[in-house]
């Protein structure tokens, strides 16, 4: 049943996996973007800072130069970051009237900054990219002071390395795209047990129509959320209505047969005489036959109806050993019935009644001492009740006689009996059958198999 | 013996009672559940034969109400509803017999006759005592062999005393079984029914226990 064919159409047709994946699609494009946006604002800040930075140790640069008495550039004391005095440290100054310096940070060693050739007019600061010492990739910040002296006006610059701006948004990045993907999964996860919680009901419910199915219920109970309730309530409503339809068809049908055998009965003795007598015992069989039809017909497939082997066959059992009464024959016939109470007919009690009867009434007419009623599961969902006698049995070319409709195996026994011929309908229509066979206990072997219920 | 009839279709109830009366059966008849379960509560009956389908009192409660105050009577069901279900139904309510409509007359009476017999403790059909034998399934009577010739009132009495040889019977006993309930007792017949009964059978069958009634005993 859950073969891979299967696989997909149960994925997709799940409510649950529909849910899943809903929520697992919207809490990734709304964390992704949550992810980008403050990455972008966090690479903005960072810029920002970085800038701020390098303009302070620009104005500090400003502040600390003056010229000397030789008319060049000097610095008055150094600068504050240590790193300006570390070599190759990655943040630089330099000043110089054109591109090349006159003074340097010690951090750039013998090196200059490749500034490229620009006009900065006083006050302004200009920002340029360049491949500084050792191929870093550096931000600089450049400004030209005049000096009142009219020298040609100094290029201040200072530079830092973009590695330190691109490590540190990195840094971010890695954290925060790991908090984001933990974040989804704890939402995930909350949206499985919302989901498991929510649909709790519906597995509820799956359980519930099971339990009608196999008639362990008669209808659906229990308290349902708002949205599934309605569904229950109308299920119960379509139940109560099949179930009134068969009970009153029945009642119908019931009424009918009471009212034409009553009359019958009184037709009958009226017209005493053989001719009449059969003819009424035929017409009361065909009303039987066809109330059993009618009853079964109308059972089948209604759901919630179950009834134990156990019950009806030992209920059978107790009444036929006590109308036996003092038989014919004087002696007195046993009758034994094994049916575990898991070995349950899915189907009505009185139709379980009447093919059991039949069959138990017909086996007590022509056993000698015993009469064994037993029941067993068969495949497919199937049991089968096995009513043994211990009489003369019935050979095998007279079996299908039996079974055709109207024959009866002893037209000379009065009684209540149908035919063989109408259990095997009823059987049938309940989708079961009937089967003869020969008995170890010396007589006939008739197999009722009939639905279980599960 | 005395029986009663309780079944709601007139032409059945008429036929019914005219059979069981041809048969020498005292016949008490009652149209619907409430008037049957009174005379059953109120009559000694010998059996009873009770329709389930009885207007005012459903034939299965009226049972069920006698069988609880512990009337014991003999109850053979005459319905209808021939299906099994009812069928276990009416025997567990406290039905001795069952038997399902359109039915043979022939059959009822075979198995009233087998009721009555059984629960006066007769295991056999034919009750014997000393050389005079009834035989309950066709109600003849012989003496060593020989039949006799009983009329209807005779064999009423004889049958009653027969099925409850060697046991004390009252004559108010032996009244309420032999006659209806409608019927005119007077229980000075009975004297000349057991009188020609002991003319036909042998004087000393049947004893009178002075101020107590009768004996039907071996001599």
């Amino acid at each position: 049943m859950t073969g891979p064919v299967h696989g997909g159409r149960r994925l997709t047709g799940s409510l649950r996996f529909r849910l899943l994946a809903g929520a697992a699609v919207w809490i990734a494009l709304a964390l992704a973007l949550a992810g980008l946006v403050l990455s972008g604002l966090f690479r903005d800040h960072v810029a920002r800072r970085f800038e701020a930075e390098l303009t302070n140790h620009l104005d500090q640069l400003a502040a600390l130069i003056e010229l000397g008495a030789d008319g060049a550039p000097v610095l008055r004391q150094p600068l504050s970051d240590p790193r300006f005095r570390r070599p190759l440290s990655g943040l630089y100054w330099q000043v110089g009237p054109g591109e090349a310096p006159v003074l340097r940070s010690r951090s750039l060693w013998d090196e200059a900054l490749p500034l490229p050739p620009d006009e900065v007019a006083d006050g302004d600061i200009h920002r340029h990219s360049v491949v500084g010492p050792a191929g870093r990739q550096l931000s600089v910040l450049e400004r030209a002071v005049t000096f009142p002296n009219g020298t040609a006006p100094l290029r201040m610059a200072v530079a830092q390395d973009e590695a330190e701006l691109r490590a540190v948004v990195a840094d971010f990045n890695r954290v925060l795209w790991l908090s984001l993907g933990a974040l989804a999964l704890a939402l995930i996860a909350a949206a499985v047990v919302q989901v498991s919680v929510g649909l709790r009901p519906l597995v509820r419910l799956r359980a519930e129509l099971a339990a009608v199915r196999a008639g362990r219920s008669k209808r659906f109970g229990g308290d349902f959320p708002r949205e599934v309730q309605p569904l229950l309530d109308d299920l119960n409503a379509l139940l109560d209505h099949s179930e009134e339809v068969v009970v009153r068809a029945r009642l119908q049908a019931g009424n009918l047969a009471h009212a034409l055998k009553t009359n019958l009965a009184v037709l009958a003795n009226e017209a005493e005489g053989e001719a009449v007598a059969r003819r009424v015992a035929e017409m009361r069989r065909h009303i039987d036959h066809h109330m059993a039809r009618a009853r079964a017909a109308a059972a089948r497939g209604l759901p919630g109806v179950a009834t134990p082997v156990a019950d009806s066959a030992g209920a059978l059992a107790r009444v036929m050993e006590k109308l036996q009464g003092g038989g014919q024959s004087g002696g007195r016939v046993t009758v034994t019935v094994r049916a575990p109470r898991e070995h349950v007919f899915a189907g009505e009690r009185e139709d379980l009644d009447e093919m059991l009867g039949n069959l138990m009434d017909n086996a007590m007419k022509w056993a000698g001492s015993r009469v064994e009623v037993a029941s067993r599961l068969e495949a497919g969902g199937m049991l089968a009740v096995v009513v043994e006698d211990d009489g003369p049995g019935l050979p095998a070319d007279r079996r299908d006689a039996v079974l055709a409709p109207g024959v009866r195996l002893d037209e000379s026994t009065p009684g209540s009996g149908l035919g063989l011929a109408v259990v095997r309908d009823v059987a049938r229509l309940y989708g079961g059958d009937l089967r003869l066979g020969d008995s170890p206990l010396g007589g006939l072997r008739v197999e009722l198999v009939l639905p279980a219920a599960s | 013996m005395r029986l009663l009839v309780v079944e709601d279709d007139p032409a059945l109830a008429r036929q019914l009672a005219e059979r069981l009366e041809g048969e020498g059966y005292a016949v008490d008849r009652a149209a619907d559940g409430e008037e049957g379960q009174f005379l059953g509560e109120t009559e000694p009956y010998d059996a009873i034969v009770l329709d389930l389908g009885l207007p005012r009192v459903d034939g299965l409660t009226v049972l069920r109400s006698w069988r609880a105050q512990g009337i014991t009577a003999p109850v053979i069901i005459l319905t209808a509803r021939g299906a099994w279900t009812e069928k276990v139904q009416g025997i567990d309510a406290g039905a001795d017999d069952y038997l399902a409509k359109p039915f043979s007359m022939e059959e009822l009476l075979a198995r009233i006759r087998a009721l009555i017999r059984r629960s006066k403790g007769h295991a056999s059909a034919e009750i014997a005592c000393g050389g005079v034998v009834l035989d309950t399934r066709s109600g003849r009577v012989t003496l060593d062999g020989r039949p006799v010739d009983l009329t209807g009132h005779e064999f009423r009495v004889f049958d009653y005393l027969m099925h409850r040889k060697g046991q004390l019977v009252s004559r108010t006993e032996l009244t309420e079984h032999i006659y209806a309930q409608d019927f005119d007792r007077d229980s000075n017949t009975i004297e000349v029914f057991v009188g020609r009964l002991r003319r036909k059978l042998g004087a000393d069958l049947i004893k009178t226990v002075r101020g107590l009634g009768y004996k039907l005993e071996a001599p």
